[in-house]
């Protein structure tokens, strides 16, 4: 009885694993701020553990690739089933360490934080299984209300100036994202993205600008420079947990969107190579303006977006190679992304710091968070033996193969300012004294820095056996670029 | 014990000696007994891997596959054997010393201080040790992160400029130019393996193989080829046991072995095509070595002339690897461990003097060896040996440096080679002869009781060491064909 019921649960796991998360966020917003934060919590682990039954059996389990139709047009593809196991991880351990801040949010609005929180990534992962370009739409643009919503809630005023700004720039996108939905449909005659793929496309043109307005809509949402503006002005005023679950969670959760629908229009042979041009434009634009903000920044969350911004173009960089090996390196250098922003974004947000000096000697303040965050700098580094070493080396094992030289270039370009603002970080922390008492959570709260550092854990064991990871990013680039061929 | 056995050891001794020591930190008698034990216990391991070395032993470890066709292994070749024994054997010395110098000078954080030379000595074995260019890349970058701690130790302004010089100038080069060598190597040859006869050899054009050797050289910033060779001068105020690892048993011999590697491994046969590059950086490399010389003269701080010093030594290494022959790896492997035993000799010298006399300019040197004669006949030994004076070991080593460029028809660079020896004379023979033949000073001691036995036995048992190679040239050379003979 109770297996059958299991699989039943599983045979729905799409649908599943996006509405126990909305109903538990619902849940959490009625309910009292430690109360709604284990509510969160635990609707984001059911929700991680359906993303991840979900990924073993269509990828590591080698089996039939199955597609899964839903009544709500939810579909899930290797880039879809890998990025929901990713973003839903990444989104539990956001959560649970953001357990340590909630007192930085006054208390009545404590709980929607967290509601919106795991809202967030929730509607991120919807955007990664749903079937067609308008239901992206409505997921990504409520999982961006939701994250603007949050950095709004933070007590400074600036906060609110960031939010309004995302408003701004998601207002933009929405419109992007619309008018070149609407030039596809009309050139394409489908939505559906795996239809796009292999649809016969009357006006090319007006077929590729259409998905070029998509690509940079989500990529404004993805914080890929130069359409990041956003980004500083959202993170540098707001609360820690806020800015880390945005960081991180959503950051992630809207490139892999990205990913997925990229993969999908590269493959059509019309708008392929259109649409590859721009995403490597744009890729190598982030990776060179990230680089050199990152370089520039004075203020820690600011440094993390924008080495996450030139991560992000790294990740755009792989896509457009339209191959098999260049999606898969996206998915691996995703992976980095993640760990990275968990790491920084959350190690700040534990040691209660915001500008680089606050970080003076935080290792010997708050060992955990300088632990974490010293792991997410030597992955910027692109050190081998972590996550982000190995992104950018099948980044580059990918582009050599495919002739792109530059895009190695590229790489090397990021690994040399990750040197100077990683080096600047690791600096700070462990050969400064400290000039600020510490800030992070008291009692056994602490404890819930822990989670980032099992993030730099993670990024360390995957660095150095990576073998697991590989072998899902292999099968889920070969299943979104086999399921249209 | 086995050599497989051994190999492990020489890898994981280190970093469980960095964790004892900082676990042990009190009390201070327990702390130096495993920093000692776990630094002999190292040496053992290492001289366990020339025996199985010398027998023809296939000996090989991969921790882990980290990227396809591409593992973090470790494997025993000649080279790196001999390499990893001289090390041990100084780094166990080194150990003993540097537990004299914080006991001496009552350094604040000694056990941080242990434990990062620890880590710096297991990371210059996995250097020795590496089986392919990613292994080494991995435990070159591992050294540059665990040495920068010791030299920003201090933790004042000026050791953070210093230490922001160091790793700046190490991970960039590494990063800018050793990297994209690595990658195109990756290209070309679709393998990243050491192996004897070069891995490149045949399948790279003359373009090609010019512009990866100049990348590979100058990314090895560990070498000090200028003009990455900064980090190092800059690095000369750090703590002074911190200084025997730069300078003596870490950093220059790890990028010295490094560019043997890529020599010998690499390029093979395939660095006679790159001979346009390869003759520019000989070139660079001997200039390099008498401006050094020639900087070293005029620095009246020890540890800085000094610092100059082991510039044009090591860049004799870079002179040797380059010539593609036989005789010139040879000539650079002797190099590397002539220079490692003169090196420590003489930074641990140094560092005794400061720790007992705070003496540190070379005006204030003179007489000390009346008052200090353990300590400055073993400085004495040591700087004839830099200079090249026989019997001492250095001396081989720059004979058959001159000899085999020479050889390959290289006169000037030869004559480079020379013309570095005397300048080299000039700046550190005055200064051993003034420490011994001075007035001898009437207020010596900063401590009553003059060097403990842990500060001046090091030092005349590693000067002892550069008299090794006047009777093991012959078997060393026979020891360390297999790295070559491939390649002929």
């Amino acid at each position: 009885m109770i297996g059958a019921y299991v699989e039943l649960a599983r045979a729905h796991a799409p649908l599943l694993m996006v509405s126990v998360a909305f109903g538990a966020a619902a849940l959490a917003m009625l309910s009292p701020p430690r109360l709604s934060w284990f509510i969160a919590c635990a609707g984001a682990l059911v929700s991680a553990v359906f993303a991840f039954d979900l990924a073993w059996r269509l990828l590591a389990g080698g089996g039939a690739f199955a597609f899964l139709l839903e009544g709500v047009a939810l579909e899930t593809d290797g880039v879809s089933v890998f990025g929901a196991a990713l973003v839903s991880l990444t989104g539990v351990l956001a959560l649970l360490a953001a357990g340590a801040q909630l007192g930085d949010f006054e208390r009545r609005t404590a709980s929607v934080a967290t509601a919106l929180g795991l809202a967030v990534q929730t509607a991120w992962i919807g955007a990664l299984a749903a079937r067609d370009l308008i239901g992206v739409f409505v997921a990504a643009e409520t999982a961006w209300l939701a994250a603007a919503a949050l950095l709004a809630l933070s007590a400074e005023r600036g906060a609110l100036n960031g939010a309004l700004r995302m408003l701004s720039a998601g207002g933009v996108g929405a419109a992007l994202f619309l008018v070149g939905a609407a030039l596809i449909h009309r050139s394409a005659g489908t939505l559906d993205l795996p239809a796009i793929a292999e649809a016969h496309i009357e006006a090319a043109d007006a077929a590729a600008l259409g998905a070029g307005l998509i690509v940079l809509s989500l990529a404004l949402k993805a914080g890929v420079a130069p359409l990041h503006d956003w980004l500083g002005a959202g993170f540098s005023r707001a609360n820690g947990a806020a800015a880390m679950i945005v960081g991180a969670a959503a950051v992630v959760g809207a490139l892999t969107v990205l990913v997925r629908v990229a993969a999908y229009f590269v493959q059509a042979p019309a708008i392929g190579e259109g649409v590859s041009i721009a995403l490597a434009v744009l890729g190598g634009a982030s990776v060179v303006i990230g680089s050199l903000q990152a370089v520039g920044a004075t203020n820690v969350r600011r440094l993390a977006a924008y080495a996450g911004a030139a991560q992000a173009g790294g990740v755009l960089l792989c896509v457009a190679l339209g191959s098999p090996a260049g999606v898969a390196a996206a998915l691996v250098q995703l992976t980095a992304l993640a760990a990275t922003a968990l790491a920084l974004f959350g190690g700040a947000a534990a040691g209660g710091v915001r500008t680089l000096e606050g970080l003076d000697g935080l290792g010997r303040r708050a060992p955990l968070a300088g632990a974490a965050m010293m792991a997410g700098a030597i992955s910027l580094m692109g050190a081998p033996l972590t996550l982000g070493f190995l992104g950018r080396w099948r980044l580059v094992e990918a582009g050599v193969g495919a002739g792109w030289w530059w895009a190695a270039g590229a790489v090397i370009f990021a690994s040399l300012a990750g040197v100077f603002y990683g080096g600047r970080l690791i600096e700070r922390l462990y050969f400064r004294r400290a000039g600020e008492i510490y800030l992070g959570g008291a009692g056994a709260w602490r404890f819930a820095a822990a989670p980032l550092l099992l993030a730099a854990i993670v990024m360390t064991a995957l660095g150095v056996a990576p073998g697991l990871l590989l072998d899902a990013a292999d099968a889920a680039a070969a299943q979104i670029l086999g399921a249209a061929a | 014990m086995s050599a497989s056995f051994a190999l492990f050891g020489v890898l994981v001794a280190p970093v469980l000696q960095a964790l004892f020591v900082l676990a042990l930190q009190k009390p201070p008698g327990l702390r130096d007994v495993v920093h000692i034990g776990f630094a002999l216990a190292t040496a053992i391991c290492a001289a366990r891997l020339v025996g199985a070395a010398a027998d023809g032993e296939t000996v090989r470890i991969a921790l882990a596959q980290p990227l396809p066709n591409v593992a973090l292994a470790f494997v025993v070749e000649p080279l790196g054997a001999l390499v990893a024994a001289t090390i041990g054997g100084l780094g166990f010395l080194h150990a003993a010393h540097s537990a004299g110098v914080v006991r001496a000078t009552q350094e604040k954080a000694p056990a941080r201080l242990m434990a990062f030379m620890a880590l710096a000595s297991g990371a210059t074995m996995a250097v020795a040790f590496s089986a392919n260019l990613f292994t080494f890349f991995v435990a070159y970058q591992a050294l540059t992160l665990c040495v920068f701690p010791l030299v920003a130790h201090r933790g004042d302004e000026e050791a953070r400029r210093a230490g922001r010089t160091f790793l700046a100038t190490l991970l960039t080069a590494s990063m800018g130019l050793f990297l994209p060598a690595m990658i195109w190597t990756y290209a070309i040859a679709g393998a990243l393996d050491f192996q004897p006869g070069g891995v490149l050899a045949g399948r790279v054009d003359a373009l090609t193989a010019n512009i990866l050797l100049v990348l590979f050289v100058l990314g090895l910033a560990m070498a000090a080829m200028p003009p990455l060779h900064r980090w190092l001068p800059a690095s000369s105020r750090a703590p002074d046991p911190a200084l025997v690892t730069i300078q003596g048993v870490a950093i220059l011999p790890a990028g010295g072995v490094g560019l043997i590697k890529i020599a010998a491994f690499v390029f093979g046969p395939a660095l006679a095509t790159a001979r346009f590059a390869a003759y520019g950086l000989i070139l660079l490399a001997g200039v390099g070595m008498c401006v050094a010389a020639l900087i070293a003269l005029s620095r009246q701080d020890v540890r800085e002339r000094l610092a100059y010093s082991c510039i044009a030594q090591s860049l004799a290494v870079a002179v040797g690897a380059l010539v593609a022959l036989p005789m010139g790896l040879f000539a650079a492997a002797l190099q590397i461990v002539a220079f490692a035993c003169s090196a420590a000799t003489l930074t641990m010298a140094v560092g005794t003097t400061g720790a007992i006399t705070a003496r540190r300019t070379v005006a204030d040197y003179a007489g000390l060896g009346r008052v200090m004669p353990w300590t400055f006949a073993g400085f004495a030994l040591a700087s004839a040996s830099m200079i090249g004076m026989p019997p001492f070991s250095g001396a081989w080593a720059k004979l058959w440096l001159i000899t085999a460029a020479a050889g390959a028809g290289l006169v000037w660079a030869a004559a480079l080679v020379g013309a570095a020896a005397v300048l080299t004379f000039a700046h550190l023979a005055p200064l051993a002869a003034n420490t011994l033949a001075g007035k001898a000073p009437t207020d010596a001691f900063k401590r009553p009781d003059g060097a403990s036995i842990l500060l001046a036995a090091p030092v005349i048992l590693s000067a002892a060491a550069t008299l090794w190679l006047l009777v093991l040239a012959d078997p060393l050379s026979s020891f360390l064909a297999p790295i070559w003979s491939d390649g002929q």
